[in-house]
């Protein structure tokens, strides 16, 4: 019988503090909402069994402090990401202009190895507050971004009704995918070490 | 990266920071490290068969720095779960500790949900990674296991070092092996003889007080030394667990992935309710120079007065005997030439025996022994160095 090990897709939420990380985060895994803010400290993780392709994965989402003086826990969870999510709030501009930031620091702490063509999806959140009303950031500005800088997948989320999500984390997880399986082709650990483990057990030759 | 094993920096750099205990608690022999505040309730990790105290100098490092209290032991000389549970209780009052969160891997592991099954109160969660929950396949595995006590010490080393997967490795996963496979070196014949004697004595863990949501499992998702199917089995007891998979790292991710290890524990300490207090740490000398102020200790533990020494019968509680010695892993195995791990096997060997033999003495040796051991033993050594381990490789 095969064994059940599954492969293991990391993914990473960036975004300014109240964006709705955790959030999203958690309308997407246990499907709850909280109207209450309770800022994440440091970085904490869920998992998620997804199925795709007729093959399960297992989904390690990890949610991040926005606010910089939580972000105590070093940048260890950034390794072997295979995903990054960039959140902003579509009411808050600031949140919109600081995702090029967010970008790049990923970049610099993943240091992925192809980072051209690291997977990363951008959610523009809390699209429900007030109908729309106090909205700055325009659809159209948002994918103009996403755009340039090649053609990032870009979603308009609520957390709170759960407008997108599921959606968005299928693309996440899809994109989580293909750059996963890509990185396997150079894992030397991919080799097949079976026949090669005796060394130790077959004795001198010298 | 083959050849002799030189120690990293930074475990010599642990090692005139942190203290090695060495205490005898009734018949048992107990070496340990102890760092951090004493005000914080510990983690206590237990390492494999093939590991020591030492395994665990990344996490000592760098939790106890965060005002993390570590204390990572070797497995004492136990020789079934009963007798485990009984001396590491002792231990404990000794130490004078009461409620613990452990940290177990592989063996360790399977010792820790023991002991949190037999003494609930005083486990307050744990962490595992590549752990099991009965020993019946290391027990079908080790057919000889009755004459383990008669097996002289080479032979117990080459069977416990089998069971470390070699081959290609990426090099944090192949100097973690190269690390544990020195450690191996330091460890007695009655230490191995024990442990493998716990790995095959019949045992499983029956049902956990504790809640899963104070279970945390830190398991590679690579090729490992424990069978998949037993890791998926201590996944399937405790559904509620936190899984906190990393993507790779072999058998020892405390060694080749410590920084994601330890923020898997930090994680899990902060869950669990645990405080660290970083306001006790003392100021602490930035890794790697000169280590200056490092008189260090605030609430921290006594100073390094105590080193490794020989296997010495004698020594007591608290004040630790001071025999000059070196770490294990030192330069002492530095003069090697050849290229794969057969000199630190032969090393050791002459030591113990004082036998003299010239460079290419194994088999001279496979004959010296079959004739001094007679027949166990020789069957012994056509089933270890025939066995191409089909199912299961060992533990570690
Ligand atoms: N109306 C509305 N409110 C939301 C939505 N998403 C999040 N919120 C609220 O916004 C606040 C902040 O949400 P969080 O998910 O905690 O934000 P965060 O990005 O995790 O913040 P940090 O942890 O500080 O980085 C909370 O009060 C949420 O209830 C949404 O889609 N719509
Ligand atoms: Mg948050």
């Amino acid at each position: 019988m095969p064994s059940r090990r599954r492969t293991l897709l990391k993914v990473i939420i960036l975004g300014d503090s109240g964006v709705g990380k955790t959030s999203l985060m958690n309308q997407y895994v246990n499907k709850k909402f909280s109207n209450q803010y309770k800022a994440t400290i440091g970085a904490d993780f869920l998992t998620k069994e997804v199925e795709f392709e007729d093959r399960l994965f297992t989904l390690q989402i990890w949610d991040t402090a926005g606010q910089e003086r939580f972000q105590s826990l070093g940048v260890a969870f950034y390794r072997g990401a295979d995903c990054c999510v960039l959140v902003y709030d579509v009411n808050v501009q600031k949140s919109f202009d600081d995702l090029n930031n967010w970008r790049e620091e990923f970049l610099i702490q993943a240091s992925p190895s192809d980072p051209e063509n690291f997977p990363f999806v951008v959610l523009g959140n809390k699209v429900d507050v007030d109908g729309g009303n106090s909205r700055v950031v325009s659809e159209k500005k948002a994918r103009a971004w996403c755009a340039s800088k090649g053609n990032i997948p870009y979603f308009e989320t609520s957390a709170k009704e759960g407008i997108n999500v599921e959606e968005a984390f299928q693309v996440i997880a899809k994109n989580a995918l293909k750059s996963g399986e890509e990185e396997e082709i150079y894992l030397p650990d991919t080799i097949d070490v079976g026949s090669t483990s005796q060394q130790r057990a077959s004795g001198c030759d010298c | 990266m083959k050849g002799g094993f030189s120690a990293p920096g930074d475990y010599i750099y642990f090692k005139s920071q942190v203290p090695l205990h060495k205490i005898p608690i009734g018949t048992k022999q107990w070496r340990y490290y102890d760092f951090g505040p004493k005000v914080v309730p510990p983690l206590i990790c237990i390492p494999g068969t093939a590991g020591t105290a030492d395994v665990y100098y990344k996490q000592i490092m760098a939790l106890s720095m965060k005002g993390y209290r570590v204390i990572s032991i070797d497995i004492p000389r136990v020789w079934n779960s009963q007798d485990w549970v009984q001396s590491f209780e002792k231990f404990l009052d000794v130490i004078d500790v009461h409620h613990i969160h452990l940290y177990g891997t592989s063996l360790g592991g399977f010792l820790a949900l023991l002991f949190a099954q037999h003494r609930p109160r005083r486990v307050k969660s744990l962490v595992l990674s590549n752990a099991f929950l009965e020993t019946k396949y290391f027990a079908a595995a080790m057919p000889w296991a009755p004459v383990v006590n008669w097996t002289p010490s080479f032979l117990l080393k080459r069977y416990v070092l089998t069971g470390i997967p070699s081959g290609p490795h990426e090099p944090f996963i192949a100097d973690s092996v190269d690390f544990v496979v020195a450690q191996v070196e330091t460890l007695s014949r009655e230490d191995l003889a024990s442990r493998l004697t716990l790995t095959s004595d019949a045992a499983l863990v029956g049902p956990l007080m504790l809640s899963d949501s104070l279970i945390t499992i830190v398991d590679t998702n690579d090729k490992c030394a424990i069978p998949q199917q037993l890791k998926d089995e201590v996944s399937e007891r405790f559904p509620g667990a936190r899984r906190a998979y990393i993507k790779s790292g072999g058998d020892f991710p405390f060694l080749s992935r410590p920084d994601e290890v330890n923020l898997h524990l930090k994680l899990h300490l902060r869950r669990v309710g645990v405080e660290a207090r970083e306001d006790l740490v003392p100021g602490i000398p930035k890794a790697g120079d000169d280590g200056g102020s490092g008189s260090g200790a605030g609430g921290f533990s006594e100073p390094k007065d105590d080193r490794e020494d020989a296997p010495n019968e004698e020594s007591n509680p608290e004040s630790p005997s001071n025999n000059e010695g070196q770490p294990p892993l030192d330069t002492q195995n530095n003069d090697s030439h050849n290229p794969d791990n057969q000199p630190l096997l032969l090393e050791a060997i002459f030591e113990k025996k004082e036998v003299v033999l010239a460079t290419c003495a194994w088999h001279f040796m496979l004959q010296f022994f079959v004739i001094y051991y007679q027949l166990p033993v020789s069957l012994l050594i056509l089933y270890i160095n025939n066995k191409r381990h089909p199912h299961i490789r060992l533990f570690v």
